[in-house]
């Protein structure tokens, strides 16, 4: 019932509302078309029509219409008048997209009103999407996608739209991030055929895309061949065996494939003919393969007849072919020493390493064998690529074989003539000459047959030796080069900093050195930079570039040169990193310490000043509980006996003294009493001088906040803020003499001081006195007014002068005196050895024998005159004053 | 009352899903059949009807075991007896007769087949709810069945203008227990298995 009603005055709240805003927003006329969507490049006519109420209102027609578009007045050359109320304009060609067309009407001749507005928006129909084609990617849904044609500035909608001969599927609706693509809601059945198109549709037109009509399993996209395998044959080192599953959709479709592979450090794929890979099958044999070599292989697969998409590339998969025997016999050749020792001659036997694809697996040794004529074989078996032996002079035949896991290669034969043999048919006409960045060697060959020849060459150097360097060649060439590198090194990064790069590399293998290295230079450039060339020894195998910038790509290539010339090798890329390692700890770590030191520090300096920080942070209330003015009675009152200023220094004067008793706090420990005592003494060096007001008035007023803490310092000396207890004026402000001496008692009505409410304390002084042992409160002696000859107006500071003497000069002499084998002379071992003083003294309640010094120190305050302002601590001593 | 609606109107349902074949049982009427197709059937329309017919076929066994290992015992142990491929009111097929005839019977054939399993696929997802692979198998093999009768009645329409063909469907199992309906199932899918393989061989 509550709801219903609820309900109800809603309902006629809204009402009310729309009733009142209708009315407050009824317009003077309206604009017709309402909201236009034209095409860009036509004409446009709106119509604005006056109601007549407010025609009679404002006192106007159609004449009075004023059109603007954007904020600028139409010329009104565009305008016509249809009748009294009715006004319009036209545009043409228009080519904004978008404008504000508004109908104002001249109120009283001059005054603008707004009639009504309205948006044209402009744009163009939709192009009839082109290109329209689908895709079945195995296991999931058809997707399409077109091409939608031209930008119409408008909100186009495509639809795809499909069916079957006999049945409709429903519509593809594109998504608004992708409205060239739709992906259909329905799985797709094979083997029947459907017919697409696309329907693309705005406000101001639609149009169809051709239809396309297929079955979808000519659109498959199949998933790529799964768990593709490798494997050898041992019987056939050329083959390797490839295996794989096939998509699921081999059960639906034949297959057909590409298969590709190549050695594992090559880059360029070799692709098996297309034509061997043609139908479904889930193994393939690949064959002329190179022996003990990695091949990497992948395949991909595809409907057989053609139709439809190749699948993705299947995952990689290598093998490697087994090994055959050495394919080719090494190069072979042999030094003879010059020298005979005993009719044996020494000759190294040398030969070259085959290169990889020669040797056709790994090489496990050479078998070297020599055969002297009509003589029993001599066999070796070597590791390296030389041997050394001592023949006879006699001829030597020699053979050479590789020999890897499967086999031996064929023999090199090498005659070794006799030592008296004599050449009858040398090389003629040999020479050298460079060409095309060569150097060729040619020479005109004997008429005789010849089985190989061998080239023996070296640098003509000043700085080096004659290395003698070889190769060997067919015979039945008569020309070669001398062959350089025929490949460079290829450089690495071992370890890469902020400024520096070490790099690394392999030697080159002897095959492809085709000559001596000499040396390498390392080419390294930034992106933007000038490259720089760096020279290697050839005995290196590493560089550490230095003076890199950091955060920065540098690309390096290495060049290996011969004599004969130099090979790049591929560049290799390498970015420097930004921080150095272990750069950004050593700069946090250091900051975080010195954050944390400085706050150790800080906490430190607070836990040290805190009653300094205590004083400027809150005002300090003297506790009235514990204060109280101890006995004091000076014996020979000042108001009768004025004493000149030397008689104020007189000894007699000793006797003049007022005695203040100060309790100090018990809870508070005196040390820190001494610490806040020895603050205000440094403190006063800058106040000294200044009157502190009533709290500090005179010397006699040096009561208990003075002394017993800091904290009641301050508050002595904000008067005004404070409690005042008592004044005593017992002398003048700088030898001006008090015509009266005032012993005023307080006017607060604080409560009573702990003198006045605990007589039995004033007991305590009598114990003090008569026993050396623990002071039941501590107790200090202050001089008479009669040394306060430059500051009688004594500030609280001054008043805490007593406890300050205590921590410096007069203690120190006490000290000095006491205990003679303290630090003598120095000042600073003076302040030392106060230090050590006060330090034990500040446990004074506690100390043997404290009394007896405080007594002595009050002795050696008096003494010294030249000390004024010497408020001295002190116990009172038997027949001094007696707190009254 | 509701076992008498189920078992009417779920078939009915299943028809007029079923468009090719919906409605009543349509008698061959090759006089004045109207003919209309949407577009015009592709030339290879019996070259897909082999491919679908091989399809099924090809995953008919499949499905069949896929159907009794989920059902679990006794199906699994004791097929003969429970998954016998005794269906009765199966539509006959002749191989023997004309491409017309063989036409029109694989479209009620196929017309059966695929009410049965759209039974058999709303049985299985209450019966086996987990059982997801053989509600997808089950499904992609009614959505080809489906493809297959539009081929089929496209074949028929405009090669020998059968607009109609009276189809007959098999019983209806919502009323029936649990074990009646694994078993209905189970024989149905005998009788596919079965059925496909002759007619994978007849086109």
């Amino acid at each position: 019932m509550w709801m219903s009603k609820t309900w109800l005055v809603q309902a006629f709240f809204i009402f009310i509302t729309t009733e009142s805003i209708g009315k407050l927003l009824d317009p003077c006329g309206h604009i017709s078309p309402e909201s236009p969507v034209i095409q860009l490049g036509s004409n446009f006519t709106a119509v604005c029509v006056l109601k007549e109420k407010c025609m009679d209102n404002f006192h106007v027609n159609a004449n009075y219409i004023v059109w603007k578009i954007n904020h600028f007045t139409v010329p009104k050359e565009q305008y016509a008048i249809l009748n009294r109320t009715a006004s319009s304009v036209t545009f043409t060609n228009i080519t904004a997209l978008s404008v504000q067309l508004t109908c104002n009407i001249l109120t009283f001749g001059q005054i603008e009103q707004n009639v009504y507005g309205i948006t044209v928006i402009s744009g163009l129909p939709p192009e009839k999407p082109k290109n329209l084609n689908c895709i079945v990617y195995e296991g999931k849904k058809m997707m399409c996608q077109w091409d939608p044609g031209r930008e119409t500035y408008l909100e186009t909608n495509f639809t795809l739209k499909s069916e079957w001969a006999t049945e409709k599927f429903a519509d593809c609706q594109t998504k608004r991030a992708t409205p060239t693509t739709c992906i259909v809601d329905y799985s797709p059945v094979y083997f029947v055929n459907i017919e697409v198109w696309v329907e693309a549709e705005n406000a101001l037109g639609k149009v169809s895309s051709n239809h396309i009509n297929f079955d979808p399993v000519d659109k498959v996209k199949p998933s790529p061949p799964r768990n593709l395998s490798v494997s050898n044959s041992e019987e056939l080192s050329s083959i390797l065996k490839l295996s794989w599953i096939n998509p699921n959709i081999k059960s639906v479709i034949r297959l057909k494939y590409n298969i590709q592979y190549r050695i594992k450090d090559d880059s360029t794929w070799n692709q098996i003919p297309p034509e061997d890979t043609s139908t479904t099958r889930s193994s393939f044999t690949v064959q002329d393969l190179q022996p003990f070599t990695e091949y990497v292989f992948r395949m991909r697969c595809m409907k057989e007849d053609g139709k439809g998409f190749w699948s993705d590339w299947s995952e990689e998969a290598s093998g490697i072919t087994y090994e055959d025997r050495p394919s080719k016999a090494p190069s072979f050749w042999y030094k003879i020493d010059p020298s005979h020792t005993n009719g044996y001659r020494s000759v190294q036997l040398i030969w070259k390493t085959l290169s990889p694809f020669e040797t056709n697996g790994r090489i496990l040794d050479y078998e070297v064998t020599l055969t002297r004529w009509k003589s029993r074989l001599q066999n070796y078996t070597v590791n390296d690529t030389k041997l050394t032996v001592n023949l006879t002079n006699d001829r030597y035949i020699a053979t050479l074989t590789a020999r890897n896991l499967v086999g031996k290669s064929d023999p090199s034969v090498l005659t070794i003539p006799a030592c008296d043999f004599q050449a009858t048919r040398p090389v003629m006409d040999l020479k050298a000459f460079p060409k095309d960045n060569k150097l060729w060697v040619e020479w005109t060959a004997p008429n005789e047959s010849v089985r190989k020849y061998i080239l023996e060459w070296c640098v003509l150097s000043d700085k080096l030796p004659c290395i003698l360097d070889w190769q060997q060649e067919d015979g039945t060439t008569h020309r070669t080069y001398l062959r350089a590198p025929s490949q460079g090194p290829m450089v690495r990064t071992k370890k890469v900093g902020k400024n520096e790069a070490v790099l690394e590399w392999d030697q080159l293998p002897v095959d492809v050195q085709n000559g001596f290295i000499r040396n390498y230079t390392i080419f390294y450039k930034t992106i933007i930079g000038n490259e720089t060339a760096v020279n290697v020894d050839s005995s290196h195998t590493e560089y550490t570039l230095s003076s890199l910038t950091s955060d920065t790509l540098y690309m390096v290539r290495m060049v290996a040169y011969t004599d004969e010339g130099g090979k790049d090798g591929p560049e290799f890329t390498f970015t420097t990193p930004k921080f150095a390692q272990g750069e950004i700890e050593a700069i946090v770590v250091p900051v975080c310490l010195a954050i944390l030191f400085t706050t150790l520090l800080g906490v430190l300096f607070c836990f040290n000043k805190r009653d300094l920080i205590k004083k400027h942070i809150w005002p300090n209330v003297p506790d009235p509980s514990k204060s109280h003015i101890a006995q004091w009675s000076p014996p020979t009152p000042p108001r009768h006996n004025f004493n000149s200023k030397d008689q104020m220094y007189s000894d007699s004067n000793f006797t003049d003294v007022s005695v203040v008793e100060i309790e100090p706090n018990d809870k508070k420990p005196l040390p820190d009493d001494l610490k806040s005592l020895d603050l205000f003494r440094k403190e006063k060096s800058g106040t000294e001088g200044h009157s502190s007001g009533i709290g500090g008035s005179s010397c006699m007023s040096s009561s208990r906040p003075s002394i017993s803490s800091g904290d009641e310092n301050e508050s002595a000396q904000n008067t005004s803020s404070t409690v005042q207890y008592s004044t005593v004026v017992h002398s003048g402000y700088r030898h001006q003499v008090p015509s009266v001496q005032v012993f005023s008692r307080s006017e607060s009505t604080q409560p009573l001081l702990d003198s006045e409410e605990r007589p039995e304390d004033l007991q305590l002084i009598d114990n003090v006195d008569s026993g050396d042992n623990i002071l039941p409160r501590q107790q200090y002696f202050k001089q008479n007014c009669s040394q306060q000859e430059t500051s009688p107006d004594i500030s609280q500071f001054e008043r805490s002068k007593p406890a300050s003497a205590v921590s410096e000069e007069d203690f120190v002499r006490h000290r000095q005196q006491q205990i003679s084998d303290m630090v003598q002379s120095s000042g600073s071992g003076q302040l030392k050895g106060f230090q050590e003083v006060s330090a034990a003294d500040a446990f004074g309640p506690g100390v043997e024998g404290q009394g007896e010094r405080f007594e002595t120190v009050g002795v050696a305050a008096v003494i010294d005159e030249g000390m004024p302002k010497s408020y001295l601590p002190q116990t009172v001593r038997q027949g001094g004053y007696v707190p009254q | 009352m509701m076992k008498i609606l189920a078992a009417g109107v779920v078939p009915l349902l299943l028809v007029l899903h079923w468009k090719p074949g919906a409605g009543s049982p349509l008698p061959i009427n090759p006089v004045n059949a109207t003919c209309n197709t949407h577009h015009p059937c592709p030339s290879n329309l019996m070259s897909q009807i082999r491919s679908q017919l091989a399809q099924l076929n090809g995953t008919a066994n499949a499905l069949f075991i896929l159907y009794y290992t989920a059902q679990g015992e006794p199906f699994p142990n004791n097929l003969d007896k429970l998954c016998g491929p005794n269906v009765t009111d199966f539509p006959p097929f002749h191989a023997n007769g004309t491409e017309k005839v063989r036409l029109v019977e694989l479209y009620r054939i196929v017309a059966y087949l695929g009410t049965a399993l759209g039974n058999i696929t709303r049985d299985q997802k209450t019966l086996n709810p987990t059982a997801h692979s053989l509600h997808s198998k089950l499904n992609a093999t009614a959505d080809t069945l489906r493809g297959l009768l539009s081929n089929v009645l496209c074949r028929l329409c405009s090669k020998y203008h059968v607009a109609h063909v009276d189809v007959a469907y098999g019983p209806d199992t919502s009323g029936k227990d649990v074990f009646q309906k694994k078993k209905l199932g189970c024989q149905l899918l005998g009788k596919y298995k079965q059925v496909m393989a002759v007619l994978a061989q007849a086109f």
